[in-house]
């Protein structure tokens, strides 16, 4: 057995439910026992997880506490082959590198983790976690693992070394194989390509032999070239007959015409002589000749018409040889005649101005005329000193006026105060005269009267009333009751005592003792309460006779104070009757005079007063007022002194006024202003004065130079233009006009008359130069008749006429035929004779249409062949080219490349992975037949050990099935065809098998079983425990049960066992 | 006497790039590739101005079926026509003459020689300048030794011209197989052969020299580096010759270190710095494999399923910007975890046993077959070949110790994830 791992301890920090657990383990067989919920799954988890790593995230074999973020795990203490090392492995909650391990060695020196891996003796944590520390549920995965990959790959898996993951490795190239190759597949990869080549040539072989075909085309290509040359000439040949045909054909109609136009021209003289256009030539001549002795003869009408009118125009005129002196006369007049027009206007309105000037004048009222006004002195320096004593009258009269307004003023006030004086006085004399003050001391008097009197009244008032009190206090005085006769008399004490006594006797005598006694209790007690009233009575009586004494005494003390007071009041009565007496004489009313009297006395008292009141205050009104009409009668005095110095001031100044006035022969009395303004009427009535002198000079001098004029022109015009009856007897200008009129048109007539004789003369002067030369013309033009009849050969008109005819289509004739052969030749290139010569050899126009149609279709036929062959030649022409620069073939033979390339390189792989396999496959099958037997062999030990001999092998057949089987000798079963609790005893007893074999080989490791008993038989159980103690002499076996009787024994075989408390429980272990 | 000639072979004009998009911008340029590098061969023939071209075997492909490839052809053979310069061609097994050879209309200047031995002579001012003697491929499959029937005929430069496999050269179709003392014994100057894609020289017994330009123009990952055909000049019986490189575009397998790379775009970084490094500029593109090698921090990263991937379409998205425009094949891990052989079987164990089986089944071909059988392989490599595909034609012993290996990672996996 190898030196393998021990846990010596195991500390859980905090894992699951766990915290600070520690438990002691050892060498040997040990069980942990407790119920469900115990935490044993838990403990396996942390066994399994401090050895190879935490389960992932997420997992519940994580067991990560849930409360907090704190780290869990905790530590195992182990010995291994060299020596004790502390595993610690945390992890917390969260976080990326959330694990942390730490392995310590002996002295508690880290070590390296190889040292764990080492330890576990390089078993994977799968193979551990199946066979080393197992649940039931996991006896089960093991199942699988064996039905799934046969048991010999797990076999070999567990216990080969070097070969611990052969089935992964198989796996990996299987699949790696498959991805890349099936036989039968389509996706995988060398399928696919294996596809798409095949594709590739299938379109390769259809591409075909490209070159092959392409030099075929090539020599068709020639071919054609050649074929198409051939062609083209036979085109063009074919064309050029064709043309020339063609063109014969459109000359036939002009051959035949150029032919009748030759006859007619032959049956025609020879006129080629005859004078071009002489027909026209000769009507032009005689038209022109014609025309013209026509305007001959109307030239010479108009020469004698001419003649005559000059005749008129030369008669004398009486205006001839004067006419300078009427145009100077009339132009004279013409300058004059709008002043002669205004002679009379002008006049007549200088008379009316005159008038005006002098009606004016004579309002002025100065009494003096035109010449006198002009004489008068009417200077500025005389207009200055009138306006200078103008306004200083004017100030003195303003003056005067403001004083005399005072003084009206100051008179009226003075009288107004008078009459108010005069009132005040009147009413001041209607009042009485009394002061008030002493009015007042008799209302005063009058008021103490009131008080006096009603003090009277009030004492004798008191005085009655305390008589009546005095009289009320004398009455009821009654007598004091006379004392001591008592209610009851003293006796009837000792009587009613006797009596009690008596009594009792009696009583005793005839009740007996006790009757005595009672009676005589009882008649002493009555006796004793009637004592006791008796003294009551007595004592109230006393009482009542004192206060009645008492009483008498007060009264008499306030009677007596009564009449002093009466005294008092008669003696004040006495002083208010004083005082109504004194008081009546102030009021001057008797004493005895009644409150009406008063009254009537007090209202007429305050009238008094009233009146008093106005006197005094009208009085004092009437001093103001003489105070205030003395000073406005000073007023007025000094007013009256001022106007009247005004007055003497004004006197002197109109004196001065008067005398300047009479020094102009003004009207004396005027006052100022009118002097002034007849001042100015009388300078201005002069400047018109003066221009009316004026204008009447300037007047008489135009009327002078107007009558010298109209004399002189009248005069002129007399002579023999005006008519003797009209001689103006006035100058009138409208007469004048009249004559100026005249004159003009006299000189116009003149003029006019000389002018159309001028211009007579012209004409007739060029009316006979132009006859001049149309007699030359006709002259002229008679010659030129002459000899185009001579040049036409005729020598008359009429045959003139008849050789133009002939000459004229002679032309014609000779122009068609040379426009014909020029057409013949136009069309056919060939002269006319030529074309001819050659429609004769064709057969004429029949021949000719023949021919021609034959060649046409010859043509179009070879026309139509050398398309075909040019559209053949351009077609393998593109083919060609499309060959030469197509890259399809390239582009499938890359393609076919490339893709034989990719196959040859997967296929290379594919054929080594098989290879690899089927190596591995080999190697396997042979390993197991080196190494299997023993695990096999222990397996079945142990199998017979667990059946108590029911089986006594376990083997895995020959062949390529390997399965497990068991067989009790006779027959043999696979492991499904077992019942479970035999299957499960099976699995177990191969891996107790993996589990010696592995400690034996390589490293003795822990076995931790997980209540894997539960489904076998008590005897198998045993056995089991059995196997395991066994094993337990070797390496550490660890169990867990949650079963007493499997507790039992485990207890039986030697067991070291702990329990677990539930977890209610604190996760305490006792040991027992 | 001084002359030039040109030896050029395996032109397969217009073949198909494997590993190239058939969409994309960066096909067109490849496409044109062996076009263009025909062009320039034909520029250098023109420039040095050679007495003759050779072309030895394998101008084109007959499967391709390109009409573009004999038009090219005919049209570059036409300059060198005009400039006077001769040409000689063989075909070989991707253009025998039982297929379409193309060279109908070739130029009178043109040597196209049969299937059976000739001789012709170049002849420059009446004197002869050379003797150049071929024999084309008249099917697909030649198994003959066709060199064997070459013989020296007279004095003067004589130049073999074939499409042969010397020496058994491994990856090329063992067609016309020929060995160096064969060839050596023919006692011709010069042996121009083709077939094989990769450049060579090879001494012959005897004095004469073979030679392989190699093909001019890269048409897959595997055919990395310049390309181009070889310049000969001839002088006074001595001989010099220069390669010329005329492809324009380059096919590299590039390493990019993981170690000390923390970052994808560190690693990003440097896959730039290696590609810039390595792509000329004056070519017109190129094509790169990229294989991840070492181990670095990114590694556990890139291990990731579709990691790769995703980094490799990035890349690719990258490089098709750059000037010139880098095509990425692909993008490989060469970063797996070296196994330690000796301790697997030392320990004993599971890999013991595994590695025991698959040497027990290298060593019984009988055994080896029957698991082919077994496992179906067969029939899915009849079905491959159908279709042109010969890799599963029939079990490889190096695949049994490569599935070996891959069963032992994946265990081995265990103590990765562990």
């Amino acid at each position: 057995m190898k030196p393998g791992l021990r846990i010596d301890t195991l500390r859980v920090r905090r894992f699951g439910h766990f915290s600070d657990l520690t438990l002691e383990l050892g060498p040997g067989l040990h069980l942990l026992y407790g119920p469900n919920e115990a935490g044993k799954s838990t403990l396996l988890a942390f066994l399994r997880a401090v050895l190879f790593g935490f389960e992932k995230r997420g997992s519940p074999e994580r067991y990560a506490p849930a409360e907090d973020d704190a780290p869990f795990g905790g530590d195992l203490r182990l010995s291994t082959g060299m020596g004790p090392l502390l595993v610690r492995r945390m992890a917390a909650p969260r976080g990326r590198k959330s694990e942390t391990l730490t392995v310590l060695g002996p002295d508690g020196e880290p070590v390296s983790e190889e040292r764990l891996k080492e330890a576990r003796g390089h078993v994977t944590r799968e193979l551990f976690f199946d066979v080393f520390a197992f649940r039931l549920e996991e006896l089960a995965g093991f199942e699988q693992l064996t039905e799934e990959r046969g048991a010999s790959e797990a076999l070999v898996a567990a216990s080969m070394r070097g070969a611990r993951r052969l089935p992964e490795a198989m796996t990996l190239l299987r699949k790696n194989a498959e991805q890349l190759y099936k036989p039968n597949g389509s996706n995988p990869e060398l399928n696919v390509k294996l596809r798409e080549l095949e594709e590739v040539q299938e379109q390769l072989r259809e591409v075909g032999n490209r070159p092959a075909l392409y030099f075929s085309k090539r020599e068709r290509l020639e071919s054609l070239g050649v074929e198409l040359g051939g062609l083209d000439s036979r085109v063009r040949e074919d064309g050029r007959e064709l043309e020339r045909l063609a063109r014969l054909e459109l000359a036939l109609g002009d051959v035949s015409s150029l032919a009748t136009t030759r006859a007619e021209l032959e049956s025609l003289p020879s006129l080629e002589t005859f004078p071009e256009g002489g027909e026209a030539r000769l009507e032009d001549a005689l038209q022109r000749s014609g025309s013209y002795r026509a305007e001959v003869a109307r030239l010479a009408e108009r020469l004698v018409s001419t003649e005559a009118e000059l005749k008129r125009l030369s008669a004398p005129s009486p205006v001839r040889g004067r006419e300078d002196a009427l145009r100077a006369a009339v132009a004279a007049y013409s300058e004059r005649s709008e002043l002669v027009r205004a002679l009379p206007a002008r006049r007549a309105a200088l008379g009316m101005k005159r008038r005006q000037v002098e009606s004016a004048l004579e309002e002025l009222g100065l009494g003096v005329d035109g010449p006198g006004l002009v004489a008068l002195d009417l200077s500025a320096g005389a207009r200055a000193g009138l306006e200078a004593l103008s306004s200083r009258l004017d100030v003195e009269e303003t003056g005067r006026r403001e004083v005399g307004g005072a003084l009206a003023r100051a008179r009226s006030e003075r009288e107004r105060l008078e009459g108010v004086l005069t009132r005040t006085e009147s009413e001041l004399a209607a009042l009485p005269d009394v002061r008030p003050a002493q009015v007042r001391q008799q209302q005063a008097g009058l008021a103490r009267m009131r008080v006096a009197r009603a003090d009277l009244e009030r004492l004798g008032e008191q005085k009655m009333e305390a008589r009546r009190r005095i009289e009320g206090l004398r009455g009821p005085v009654t007598e004091l009751p006379s004392s001591s006769s008592p209610v009851i008399p003293v006796w009837l004490v000792p009587v009613a005592a006797a009596v009690a006594v008596t009594l009792a006797v009696a009583a005793w005598l005839l009740g007996g003792t006790g009757v005595g006694v009672l009676g005589l209790v009882g008649g002493l007690v009555l006796t004793g309460l009637l004592e006791f009233a008796r003294r009551k009575v007595e004592s109230a009586r006393d009482a009542e006779r004192e206060g009645r004494e008492a009483q008498q005494h007060s009264r008499k003390q306030e009677e007596e104070r009564l009449r002093v007071e009466l005294a008092g009041y008669v003696a004040r009565e006495e002083l208010a009757r004083r005082e109504l007496l004194a008081s009546a004489t102030d009021a001057g009313l008797s004493p005895a005079a009644t409150s009406s009297d008063m009254t009537a006395r007090e209202s007429a008292l305050e009238e008094t007063l009233e009146q008093a009141g106005r006197r005094e205050s009208l009085s004092r009104e009437r001093d103001t007022l003489r105070a205030t009409h003395d000073l406005a009668l000073r007023d007025e005095r000094q007013a009256d002194e001022l106007l009247r110095g005004h007055e003497a001031r004004h006197a002197s100044l109109s004196a001065e006024l008067t005398a300047c006035l009479s020094a102009r022969r003004f009207p004396a009395g005027l006052p100022a202003q009118a002097a002034l303004a007849l001042w100015r009427d009388a300078s201005a009535l002069r400047q018109r004065w003066q221009d009316l002198v004026a204008d009447e000079a300037a007047l008489s001098a135009d009327e002078a130079a107007c009558a010298d004029v109209v004399s002189r022109l009248r005069a002129l015009a007399a002579e023999g233009i005006l008519p003797e009856a009209e001689a103006p007897v006035s100058q009138s200008s409208g007469s004048m006009d009249l004559v100026v009129m005249r004159v003009n048109a006299a000189l116009e007539a003149a003029r006019a008359q000389e002018t159309e004789r001028r211009a007579a003369e012209e004409r007739r002067r060029e009316l006979r130069e132009e006859k001049a030369r149309l007699d030359e013309l006709c002259r002229t033009e008679e010659a030129a008749l002459a000899a185009l009849l001579a040049e036409g050969g005729g020598g008359d008109e009429e045959t003139f006429r008849r050789r133009a005819v002939q000459a004229h289509r002679y032309a014609e004739l000779t122009h068609r035929a040379r426009e014909l052969a020029h057409r013949i030749e136009a069309r056919t290139g060939l002269s006319d004779t030529e074309a001819r010569e050659a429609l004769r050899a064709l057969g004429g126009e029949e021949g000719l249409r023949t021919v021609l149609s034959q060649v046409r279709a010859r043509h179009a036929e070879a026309q139509e062949k050398s398309k075909e062959v040019l559209t053949e030649q351009g077609a393998t022409q593109n083919q060609l080219e499309q060959w030469e620069n197509d890259d399809l073939l390239a582009r499938l033979r890359i393609q076919e490349e490339t893709l034989r390339a990719k196959v040859a390189e997967l296929a290379t792989r594919y054929a080594e992975d098989k290879l690899a396999l089927a190596l591995l496959g080999r190697a396997r099958r042979r390993f197991e037949e080196e190494q299997q037997p023993r695990v096999v062999q222990l397996a079945s030990e142990h199998f017979a050990l667990l059946t108590e001999g029911r089986y006594r092998r376990v083997f895995i057949p020959a062949g390529d099935e390997r399965e497990l089987r068991v067989s009790d000798g006779a027959r043999d079963w696979s492991a499904a065809q077992l019942s479970r609790g035999t299957r499960e005893q099976l699995y177990l007893a191969f891996r107790l098998a993996v589990v010696r074999d592995f400690g034996e080989t390589r490293s003795a490791l822990p076995l931790i079983v997980d209540d894997v008993l539960v489904n076998f038989d008590p005897g198998r159980a045993r056995s089991a425990i059995q196997l395991l103690a066994q094993l337990a002499e070797h390496q550490q076996v660890i169990a867990f049960t949650c079963h007493p009787w499997l507790r039992e024994l485990f207890e039986a075989e030697g067991a070291q066992t702990q329990t677990l408390e539930s977890r209610d429980s604190a996760a305490t272990l006792r040991a027992v | 006497m001084h002359f030039k000639f040109v030896h050029a072979a395996d032109l397969h004009l217009d073949t198909p790039f494997r590993g190239v998009a058939a969409q994309g911008p960066l096909l067109g340029r490849f496409q044109e590739s062996t076009f263009r590098a025909l062009s320039r061969i034909v520029d250098l023939c023109l420039r040095e101005r050679v007495a003759f071209l050779l072309l030895a075997g394998d101008l084109f492909e007959v499967k391709d079926r390109s009409v573009r490839a004999r038009l090219v052809l005919r049209r570059e053979l036409g300059r060198l026509h005009d400039a006077g310069i001769e040409a000689f061609i063989v075909h070989g097994n991707h253009d025998p003459l039982s297929g379409d050879t193309g060279t109908l209309g070739l130029p009178s200047s043109v040597k196209v020689f049969g299937p059976d031995w000739e001789e012709a002579e170049v002849r420059r001012e009446g004197r002869r300048l050379c003797r150049v003697q071929g024999i084309s491929y008249p099917d697909v499959e030649v198994r003959d030794d066709l060199s064997a029937r070459f013989r020296r005929t007279g004095d003067g430069f004589s130049v073999g011209l074939l499409h042969a496999n010397l020496g058994g050269a491994e990856g090329h179709a063992n067609y016309a197989p020929c060995t160096p003392a064969g060839l050596g014994a023919r006692g011709l100057d010069y042996w121009a052969l083709g077939h094989v894609h990769t450049r060579a020289e090879l001494m012959l017994p005897g004095g004469g020299i073979a030679v392989y330009p190699g093909n001019p123009q890269g048409r897959h990952a595997l055919e990395t580096g310049e390309r181009g055909c070889v310049l000969v000049e001839v002088e006074d019986g001595g001989m010099r010759r220069r390669f010329v490189p005329v492809d324009t575009v380059r096919w590299h397998r590039l390493e990019v270190p993981l170690t000390g790379v923390a970052t994808l775009d560190a690693l990003l970084g440097t896959v730039g710095e290696v590609v810039e490094a390595e792509c000329a500029r004056e070519l017109d593109g190129h094509a790169v494999r990229l294989v991840l090698t070492g181990r670095g921090p990114l590694h556990r990263e890139l291990a990731r399923p579709g990691a790769l991937a995703q980094l490799e379409a990035d890349l690719r998205a990258r490089l098709a910007q750059g000037h010139p425009p880098v095509l990425l094949e692909s993008l490989r891990d060469g970063s797996r975890p070296e196994l330690d052989w000796e301790a697997l079987q030392a320990e004993g164990g599971f890999a013991r046993t595994l590695l025991e089986e698959a040497r027990s089944l290298e060593e019984n071909p009988a055994a080896l077959a029957r698991l082919w059988e077994q496992e179906a392989l067969g029939s899915l490599g009849q079905r491959l070949k159908r279709l042109g595909v010969d890799v599963l034609e029939a079990p490889r012993m190096e695949w049994v110790s490569r599935a070996s290996l891959l069963g032992v990672e994946a265990l081995h996996e265990e103590e990765e994830g562990a």
